[in-house]
């Protein structure tokens, strides 16, 4: 890009010849942004997270809907002691809450259940008997005896609505309006609280019902939190950096323009705030103020420099000189995220590159516009960090050590790098891709530790249901189905971590035993069609006109089986989903009858896969994008390649770290990669152009490099501060997901200044690309190329 | 506040000029007159029950049903007809007018072979997958006197025909939980005294359910409804009974509701 003063000057003379108009229009749109707020809704869904086209997902939502499968609350009541939780007070207990949760809002009573609510099945000399387990709580240790040998003699109810070992018990609760899950969450949080325990019981709610509820405070919670909080941090930096007034607030008002237009875009266009959202706005803020940072160095070091000069014309001055490297930044960062919205799987994740890209492209043009417009209406000031004896400050001066390292051993530097290049290979490929979406949440927090007492005492929270078809009504009942779908069963349950499985056929069983004067062995299946229809006709003599609706259609043509498991790792469900797909394919599936599988471990294993596919697809188009663009900015392809090189040593350090720690290729890990390249490569622009800068005006390349690190080295440096400190903020977050998605941005875009301030001058030194002279771009390739080899 | 504003508008717009002295009958008065029509002592009548789900599935079901009154005490049975999965399985109940009396269940399952005594349903539960709890099919036209406090509310229409509006509320929570219903409100034809519509309120105050009493015809001079329709409002699932064939002077014999008939099955 061939600079072009005349052109660029005349534009900034004519922006500052209009500057209350444009610093009036600047808040005009800021304001209009702010008017769009309040049209955001919230998406804490786990759903959310898949795009609503991905056919696993579209099958879950129909077995879902055939089967009524909603997201129920659970309370799960533990008593470790000897009885487990039959004694007179648990039993009291699960009764006093079936009958106060049935009392709450949004809660359909005819929908809760526990040992309270449900029926023993018996089968006796005469006939059969359907009675409740208890009517009333027991009040000797014998009844409740009498009740344990019950409930362990009635195989359906073990591991799901009672633990295996006797030591817990849950109470389902099926919600009405499954968007009141905060609220009917909280209300079981309080119940839990004023519930009478006796020593030894506990109570933990739970439920994936209660997930979205918790997502929802926690969005709330951390924007409440994380917005000011990064923004604070920033204006300190600002103040660190220019020690005045307007070194502190323009910042803050480009933050405000950018976080409000994205956000208030979102708003706009009906894309709802989801829980990764939530890091958007302190995204921004870090780099929106980048721009402005990089213009007010120039401005302060110029204004120390000719302090005859006026407003107008040094603001001028430093705009034709920054609006270049700022205008390189600003696209190549553009494409970073462009690179993240075109591979990206993950709607929220889309919709954030997307917006962050918008931003970016508004922090642009309030750098460009209104901060000229500013700078040219306020008197001048200089910052007590630039003085013209001294040059810059102690921060300018401390990073101009690295100068005399670079120019003495730039070999050594180009070593060392090469050397993190071949380890990061080989730690990329130990990187293990693996999830668990309970990790979302803070181990502290009762939803996590209830989920932990789920998969400890009962059957897990992790259902994988198969969806079973056969083409006529009641075919369901013919003896060979029903053996397919039992031996199907057996097979699923001997997989790691496949506790339990519920479907028609336990019910068949039970009732076949139940008519047959209760006799153990009598636990089989009926062995004709008839028998089996009219089993279900017994059922019905009590049973309310839906008590099925989640085993079998109203035909008794589809069925559902659910299995459960209890560990909620991609790599332990990806076990379990390919080798049932092989059973269904290999032994389930012929003529007649048909099993697909569904649920939500089927639908975690199929995004999170693709995830892991499209982490290197997206992360190749971001290099490719940026490499482009800062290839054409420098007009040499050499140009580009070293731009890219800080980058990728940091994305190849980070996968080292991660394939030698063991750390998951995760949601997180996923997305950190390719905001660290478009954010990283602003650190390879700004020193290379200012190197390019200072070599084409005569410079040597030493002395280029010696001024690199007080004017730009110290531009990048509160750069890189308020960058890494506002992805740092994030570590605070109440998501862990976002925690570790800051934390892993901040150390890559540490990396990334660290690299561009060595490595960059250390190549240029060695190599003395000619792009760097503008000479002959074409030779320079070849021959750069040539030494490369 | 509802039973105001009926009250008020009832002696508006039903009474313009004023004619207060035409008061209306007191709920029990209602009640002890819907009791008193003729059910006849026995019947015999085919039932189709007709069974569907929000989503449009249908469940068709034919029985043959027989019912007669020994004094107080009611004897049922169902023999299934149709679809031919089920066909003669039968169900017998004896239910005893003493509250603490369990009633007496029994089937047959031609599958298995066997007749099975089962354990009573509790007057709340649902019955044989319908819409209509136990305590439903028990009074089949007919109200409770003992269960509820009757209020004679206001008057309506249903289905083009004048009735009283019956508001009938548990006499107690536990009667209430027993039943499954916070209230009910009939809609009484006072012409012939039967309900045409039933509303049902659960015990959270929720609307549940909603019967339609139609179709209703004399048969051999008893008023006889031929189309009992019952929604669920909280499911969407709903159930209708189609009655044909109703007789009340076939003379129905007392070996129909015995063990042995219930084997046998019925054969037209």
């Amino acid at each position: 890009m061939q600079n072009n003063p005349g052109l660029a000057e005349r534009f900034f003379w004519a922006i500052t010849e209009r500057s209350r108009a444009i610093v009036f229009m600047g808040f005009v749109l800021i304001v209009i942004s702010a008017s769009l707020l309040p049209g955001l809704h919230k998406d804490t869904r786990l759903d959310a997270f898949i795009p609503a086209s991905d056919p696993s997902l579209q099958l879950r939502n129909r077995t879902r809907k055939l089967f009524g499968l909603e997201d129920p609350m659970v309370i799960a009541l533990v008593n470790e002691g000897r009885h487990g939780v039959f004694t007179p007070h648990s039993l009291f207990l699960v009764e006093w809450l079936t009958r106060e949760i049935s009392k709450l809002p949004n809660i359909d009573p005819d929908r809760v259940t526990s040992l309270a609510t449900e029926n023993n099945i018996t089968g006796t000399e005469e006939g059969m008997e359907v009675v409740p387990f208890f009517d009333q709580p027991p009040v000797h240790q014998s009844d409740a005896d009498r009740i344990r040998r019950q409930v362990m003699d009635f195989p359906l109810y073990l591991g799901s609505l009672v633990a295996k070992d006797g030591k817990g018990t849950l109470i389902v609760a099926e919600l009405q309006d499954q968007k009141q899950a905060q609220q009917v969450y909280q209300a079981l949080l309080d119940l839990a609280t004023r519930a009478p325990l006796a020593p030894g019981e506990s109570l933990h709610v739970a439920g994936e019902g209660a997930v979205a509820g918790y997502m929802g405070a926690y969005i709330d919670s951390d924007a409440t939190r994380l917005d000011p909080f990064a923004a604070i941090i920033i204006t300190l930096i600002c103040l660190l950096a220019f020690r005045t007034l307007r070194g502190m607030l323009l910042p803050n008002l480009i933050v405000l323009a950018t976080a409000g237009s994205a956000i208030g875009l979102m708003a706009a266009f009906g894309i709802p705030f989801f829980v990764i959202t939530n890091a958007l706005p302190v995204v921004l803020i870090g780099i929106a103020v980048a721009d402005s940072i990089h213009i007010l160095s120039e401005y302060y070091q110029r204004m120390a420099e000719h302090p005859e000069a006026d407003s107008r014309s040094l603001t001028v001055a430093t705009m034709v000189e920054m609006w270049r490297p700022i205008t390189l930044t600003s696209l190549t960062t553009m494409a970073g995220f462009l690179g993240l919205t075109l591979a990206s799987v993950m709607p929220p994740m889309k919709f954030f590159s997307l917006f962050a890209l918008l931003g970016v492209f508004v922090a642009w043009l309030y750098s460009l516009i209104v901060i000229p417009a500013w700078l040219a209406l306020l008197r001048l000031k200089p910052s007590r960090a630039y003085t013209r004896s001294r040059g810059t400050d102690g921060f300018g001066r401390g990073l101009s050590w690295l100068a005399p390292v670079v120019i003495r051993f730039p070999k050594t530097l180009i070593l060392i790098s090469l050397g993190i290049l071949i380890v990061g290979g080989i730690g990329a490929s130990k990187i293990e891709l693996n999830e668990n979406l309970i990790r979302t949440f803070d181990p502290e927090e009762p939803l996590f530790i209830a989920d932990g007492v789920l998969n400890r005492w009962f059957d897990g929270t992790h259902y994988l249901d198969i969806l079973i078809e056969t083409p006529a009504t009641e075919d369901l009942f013919k003896p060979e189905n029903l053996k397919r779908i039992e031996a199907l069963q057996a097979f699923v349950q001997t997989l790691p971590h496949v506790q339990g499985s519920t479907s028609i056929v336990d019910y068949l069983k039970q009732m076949n035993r139940a008519l047959h004067e209760g006799q153990r062995q009598a636990y089989r299946l009926p062995e004709e069609a008839n028998l089996a229809a009219q089993y279900f006709l017994l059922y019905s003599a009590s049973a309310s006109p839906d008590d099925f609706n989640d085993i079998a259609d109203y035909d008794y043509r589809l069925a559902n089986v659910r299995f459960r498991l209890n560990d909620g790792r991609y790599s332990v469900s990806k076990n379990v989903v390919e080798a049932t797909q092989k059973y269904l394919d290999q032994q389930f599936n012929q003529p007649g009858i048909h099993a697909d599988l569904s649920g939500r471990v089927n639908v975690d294993i199929h995004w999170i896969r693709r995830l892991g596919d499209t982490h290197f697809i997206s992360m190749a188009i971001s290099l490719g994008l940026v490499w482009l663009m800062a290839s054409l900015s420098f007009r040499s392809l050499v140009a580009g390649f070293m731009a890219m090189l800080p980058v990728v040593v940091t994305i190849l350090m980070i996968y080292a770290v991660m394939g030698f720690k063991g750390i998951w290729l995760s949601i997180s890990t996923t997305m950190f990669a390719a905001i660290a390249i478009g954010l990283g490569v602003d650190f390879s622009i700004h020193t290379l152009e200012r190197l390019q800068t200072r070599i084409r005006r005569g410079d040597s390349i030493d002395a280029a490099i010696r001024n690199l690190y007080p004017s730009t080295g110290r531009a990048l440096l509160f750069n890189f501060a308020a960058l890494a400190l506002g992805f740092g903020v994030l570590s605070t977050s109440k998501v862990v997901v976002l925690q570790e998605f800051g934390m892993l941005v901040a150390v890559a875009i540490a990396t990334s200044f660290l690299t561009s301030m060595t490595l960059l001058p250390a190549l240029i030194k060695v190599f003395r690309p000619s792009f760097m002279t503008g000479k002959n771009t074409r030779l320079s390739i070849t021959s750069t190329i040539g030494e490369a080899s | 506040m509802n039973t105001l504003l009926a009250l008020l508008a009832a002696t508006f717009f039903i009474f313009p000029d004023g004619a207060s002295g035409t008061e209306l009958p007191s709920g029990d008065e209602i009640a002890r007159r819907i009791n008193e029509r003729d059910e006849g002592l026995a019947v015999s009548r085919q039932v189709t029950m007709e069974m569907t789900e929000a989503s449009g599935k249908t469940r068709i079901r034919e029985t043959q049903g027989f019912r007669k009154y020994y004094g107080k005490e009611k004897r049922t049975m169902i023999f299934y007809q149709s679809p031919r999965s089920i066909r003669g399985t039968a169900f017998l109940t004896y239910d005893y007018p003493e509250p603490e009396h369990d009633d007496d269940q029994w089937l047959y399952l031609p599958a298995l072979r066997k007749v099975r005594r089962i354990s009573a349903a509790d007057r709340g539960d649902y019955f044989l997958g319908t819409d209509f709890t136990y305590e439903d099919i028990k009074l089949e036209t007919r109200v409770s006197l003992k269960d509820y406090h009757r209020n004679t509310v206001g008057e309506s229409e249903a289905d083009g025909v004048h009735c009283l509006l019956l508001e009938n509320l548990p006499v107690s929570q536990e009667i209430a939980e027993e039943l499954g219903y916070s209230k009910v409100l009939q809609c009484v034809d006072d012409r012939i005294w039967m309900v045409r519509r039933a509303q049902m309120w659960d015990l959270k105050g929720q609307p549940l359910k909603t019967i339609h009493f139609r179709d209703i015809r004399q048969v051999q001079g008893i008023w006889t409804p031929h189309l009992i329709e019952v929604v669920n409002h909280k499911t969407g699932h709903r159930t209708r009974f189609r009655f044909a064939n109703v007789d009340y002077q076939a003379g129905v014999e007392d070996r129909i509701f015995t063990q042995n008939a219930l084997k046998r099955g019925w054969r037209r």
